[in-house]
């Protein structure tokens, strides 16, 4: 029939226009992240030599090698060049072959790997044949691992982080959750106020509240401690987990718990045997959400951290100090990006569910 | 006042899921169609499809002879009530009622005049300033009916407007629907899995199963001449007895043999039974079809299984081999749980089916 | 036994009682000692000099330097114009996500991943991306849209291109959560109403702007006055791009004051800048609050 075709027609280019806005979308949020993938697995050579910068990092290094009077010459293959270049101010002469100097220069600037003996067997290639080509694997992590060589006490920040955002959890959710509990089962004055809470500790900048938390933090031994810090997360962490185990248990009706009381338990009883274990993959999301707030945060930990600053506040400080180049830090950057966006894909059904229940 | 025609409408969902395959429908002026089946028989898809609020997968939808399918609801000439009301909680009663009307861009007193007949019609006219939230269910519900009135539409739709209601109220309400209905003569589709409700309100009732059209007849057609097995045993409350038979014919007889009973026909006036000679068919017979009978002459004598008093009337439960017979007995006779019983069948009432196809079987018995 | 039994049972109800109180008690206790305690120690503070003597002057050192009139423009501007664009794209994302078309939870997914990236992760995303020689250029050259020539400088505008950058990374950021909170609130709401709204005459247009915004209402507000507070409070996606200085905020400053400069005395002008953006803050979302009609609807209801 002429309308149905008609229809189709309608309906197809209508889920058409609306699959490239889609696209258009997700372009836009992907690039970026995409970017900022794509450079932590660059070589320094990459980052820095060629231009326009390569889009996606390669897997191998092209090198050539050959001869003249001087000595010997070391190239890399520039992809926006098209090219060999010549690679490093470093040639030398038959007498000193300082293999090992080559090997090092391969593996910081281009990410490669290539032991001495290979080095040495294309050093005789070239002597017979004048010039070798040859390509090396390259170590996509080698960023990765630098970062935590190169960057002062990086590794011992993820220790602090996960200390810190480890108390923050036990914290938040212990204390939250409790509150969350009464939020869901019972009436009493001030509880809208309290509910605001998560509005009104925002008033004042954290930064500021950094400031006099030195002081108490001091006084209760604790500064520059990732239990000190995790005391401040918590302020905030709290309000959220009061949200989110609200609405969990909210959406465990009342009657379980009620029936169980029925059937032999006390109220006590009854949250232990009924209303917790229907509560824990929530409880969970709500752990895992105070989690990625405290492993994220920076600004707080700015201030409240000298000697033992979380992971974000050394690529913080990397980056703004510029102590490290772009792809280390980039580095340094997806290996903090990537358990929050884990936790946070894990855990997004629960955060919808938890923005559903709230309201000023 | 308008006619509604749908041909070979059909929706389907997904590669695997029909809403509704094939739909071919003719609705008359002035006509109370309802729309009866179990949950996920395409009533609603239907009835959203005339609606405009799903797409039409084939077919055509006609109103007033004008083909609507693929207009958008607002340019129907349409109404609706809906199962949740779905009256908005930021406006008030009145704004409510008004909203089409206001934009329809009537004039001012124009639309007070008429919000405050269709809001009498419903008895709500003193509530017209409330807000949702501070209205009962039943108040809600004559809200969600008065926003559909005020429209005057061509071609009234209601999905289930009473299911929400407590029992008592829902009876109340199809009476008033009924009168409303009567009032306004305006063409309506009624969808529901009530099949008293159904019974109590229809015009004609367009029984519904997996998306496709059982039987289209008025209450009388669906409930005597049950087009399958389905029908019967939907319609009526208790449903209808089945009982399987093996047929013989027996020069001017024919002998329907069960295993408790064996009932004895004249040939003359079940013809069409001739055909099932030495072949298993199912009998059914409504349960106010089957009687007491104390006399020597009962069909079968059955110990009761259960009493249920309404008042009006019992309902007695036979256990006849492994099946559960049901039967209504007058209020006056007194039967216990364990009593012997004998019981005969309203033979001019009887209901044949082919036990394959589970198709009535037309006999020139029938009423 | 007989006069105590009815005893026994009130205070058993008034113990039924506490138990609400009981439970929030550790969250009151815990937000005096952590909250309210420091910020009561920061207003106080804020109004003495290093040598504790009671004194207007931090106050007074602020309203006199010119950088501050130069942040609160800056903070003004960001909050007007980005909260204003996240909220629109935001809520058409989410319109967009509740139809519920095929792909959705795949693209709401996706969506979501701005979200999680912590702060100093977008800073080294858009630093390394905004350079001259960075990866957008790069991309561009790639493509063919630019040449060497013509790259573009996307960090060495102006002020007004500054705030523009500012404003559209944070935009990229923050969407995805103004959307969350959006998309809970139209879950929240019927498919019913909003069909009731079709069949009833209304266009599209109509209504999403006579049913489901309204209807809406009580996220928008929520959403917008979480937005205004995080967004008076901007600075540290401005510092990673710019450093301190180039594009001054009001937190900016606060931050600059307290950590990068040092010295005690300018601890103190960092505490009373926290004090102004406090009472800014709460102030705006009070006048968001009125603008909006969020409090004479609360006292409708408790006419009621």
């Amino acid at each position: 029939m002429n309308s149905a075709l008609q229809r189709q027609l309608r309906r197809s280019a209508k889920r058409t226009s609306l699959y490239i806005v889609l696209v258009g979308i997700l372009f836009i949020i992907i690039f970026p992240i995409f970017f900022l993938f794509s450079f932590s697995f660059m070589s320094d050579y990459e980052t820095y030599s060629e231009w326009p910068k390569p889009l996606v990092p390669s897997f191998k290094a092209d090198f050539k090698i050959d001869k003249d009077t001087e000595g010997y010459h070391l190239y890399i293959f520039n992809k926006s060049e098209n090219d060999f270049m010549p690679f490093g101010p470093l040639f030398f002469s038959n007498s000193e072959k300082d293999v090992s100097n080559l090997r090092k220069f391969i593996k910081l600037q281009a990410n490669s790997k290539i032991t001495d003996q290979k080095i040495e067997e294309y050093l005789r290639i070239v002597d017979k044949e004048s010039k070798v080509e040859f390509s090396v694997r390259k170590d996509l992590l080698a960023n990765y691992i630098l970062f935590f060589q190169v960057i002062n006490g990086a590794a011992r920040a993820v220790l602090n982080s996960l200390m810190v955002a480890g108390a923050t959890v036990v914290i938040a959710l212990t204390i939250g959750g409790m509150g969350g509990y009464a939020f869901a089962r019972y009436f009493f004055k001030g509880k809208n106020l309290l509910k605001l809470s998560v509005l009104f500790v925002r008033m004042f900048p954290a930064v500021s509240l950094a400031i006099p938390m030195v002081i108490i933090l001091a006084r209760m031994g604790l500064y520059d401690r990732p239990l000190g810090l995790s005391l401040v997360y918590s302020v905030g962490q709290i309000s959220m987990s009061i949200w989110i185990t609200a609405s969990v248990f909210m959406s465990i009706p009342i009657s379980l718990e009620e029936a169980a009381m029925i059937f032999g338990t006390t109220r006590v009883g009854a949250f232990w045997h009924v209303t917790l274990p229907l509560a824990l993959p929530g409880l969970a999301a709500c752990a895992m959400y105070s989690f990625i707030g405290s492993w994220n945060e920076v600004i707080a930990a700015v201030v409240l951290t000298q000697f033992n600053p979380t992971f974000p506040v050394v690529v913080y400080k990397a980056l703004v100090g510029s102590q490290g180049q772009i792809n280390l830090i980039t580095a340094g950057s997806v290996a903090q990006a990537v358990p929050a966006i884990i936790f946070t894909l894990i855990i997004r059904k629960y955060i919808i569910q938890m923005w559903g229940g709230v309201k000023v | 006042m308008a006619t509604l025609e749908l041909v070979d409408l059909a929706k389907r969902f997904s590669k695997k899921v029909w809403g509704v395959r094939k739909m071919d429908l003719d609705v008359n002026e002035k006509e109370f169609i309802v729309l009866l089946g179990p949950s996920g028989c395409g009533k609603t898809t239907t009835m959203r499809m005339v609606a405009g609020l799903e797409e039409v997968t084939r077919g055509t939808i006609h109103l007033d002879g004008k083909d609507i399918t693929d207009i958008p609801p607002r340019d129907r000439g349409i109404s609706m009530v809906f199962q949740n009301y779905a009256i908005w909680p930021h406006m008030t009663v009145f704004d409510n009622i008004a909203f089409s009307l206001k934009l329809k861009k009537m004039p001012k007193a124009e639309i007070r005049q008429r919000v405050q007949e269709t809001a009498d019609m419903v008895k709500i006219g003193e509530l017209l300033k409330r807000l949702p939230g501070q209205l009962s269910g039943g108040q809600q519900q004559r809200v969600a009916l008065a926003r559909a009135l005020a429209v005057k539409p061509k071609l009234f739709l209601m999905d289930e407007p009473l299911s929400n209601l407590d029992a008592k109220l829902r009876v109340v309400m199809r009476t008033e629907l009924k009168a409303i209905h009567q009032q306004t003569e305006a063409t309506s589709i009624f969808v529901t899995h009530d099949q008293s409700e159904a019974m109590s309100m229809a015009d004609r009732i367009v029984i519904m199963k997996d998306g496709e059209i059982i039987q289209i007849g008025t209450p009388d057609d669906v409930y005597f001449r049950s087009a399958n097995m389905f029908v019967a045993g939907f319609i009526g409350t208790p449903p209808t007895n089945f009982f399987n038979i093996r047929c013989s014919v027996d020069g001017e007889e024919i002998s329907l043999k069960h295993s408790n009973f064996k009932l004895v026909l004249p040939l003359k006036d079940f013809s069409e039974l001739d055909a099932y000679n030495g072949k298993e068919l199912v009998v059914g017979v409504r349960p106010e079809d089957i009687a007491v009978d104390s006399s020597d002459k009962a069909l079968f004598t059955n110990k009761v299984l259960v009493v249920e008093p309404q008042g009006s009337h019992q309902v007695v439960a036979l256990k006849l081999n492994d099946a559960i017979v049901k039967t209504i007995v007058s209020a006056d006779q007194s039967v216990k749980p364990g009593d012997s019983i004998g019981f005969n069948f309203n033979l001019k009432r009887l209901h044949f089916f082919n036990m394959e196809t589970e198709n009535r079987i037309k006999t020139a018995s029938e009423i | 036994m007989r006069i105590t039994k009815p005893q026994l049972s009130l205070s058993r109800d008034n113990r039924k009682k506490m138990v609400p109180y009981l439970l929030i008690a550790p969250v009151i206790i815990y937000y005096t000692i952590f909250w309210l305690f420091p910020v009561l120690n920061a207003i106080v503070e804020s109004f003495r000099d290093v040598d504790g003597i009671w004194t207007l002057g931090n106050y007074i050192y602020i309203f006199k330097d010119p950088v501050f009139y130069t942040a609160l423009f800056d903070t003004a501007f960001l909050v007007i114009f980005s909260v204003t664009i996240e909220f629109v794209l935001a809520f058409g994302l989410a319109l967009l996500i509740n139809t519920k078309f095929k792909g959705s939870s795949i693209f709401l997914f996706l969506a979501m991943i701005p979200m999680a990236l912590p702060a100093v992760a977008v800073g080294a995303m858009w630093s390394s991306g905004l350079a001259t020689r960075g990866w957008l250029n790069s991309f561009l050259m790639h493509a063919g849209i630019i040449d060497d020539a013509s790259k573009i400088l996307f960090l060495a505008g102006g002020e007004m291109s500054r705030l523009w950058l500012i404003i559209i990374i944070d935009a990229w950021t923050v969407i995805p959560f103004v959307m969350i909170i959006l998309l809970a609130g139209l879950q929240g709401i019927g498919a019913d109403v909003r069909e009731a709204g079709y069949i009833f005459g209304g266009t599209k247009f109509q209504v999403l702007r006579k049913i489901t915004i309204p209807m809406l209402k009580p996220t928008i507000t929520t959403a917008m006055i979480l937005r205004i507070i995080s967004a008076i409070q901007i600075w540290l996606i401005i510092v990673m791009l710019f450093g301190f200085n180039r594009l001054p905020t009001l937190l900016e400053q606060i931050v600059l004051n307290y950590d990068e400069l040092g010295a005690a005395s300018f601890e103190r002008i960092g505490l009373a800048l926290s004090v102004i953006v406090a009472i800014i803050v709460s102030a705006t979302a009070i006048l968001y609050l009125k603008v909006s009609g969020s409090f004479e609807k609360k006292k409708e209801q408790e006419v009621e």
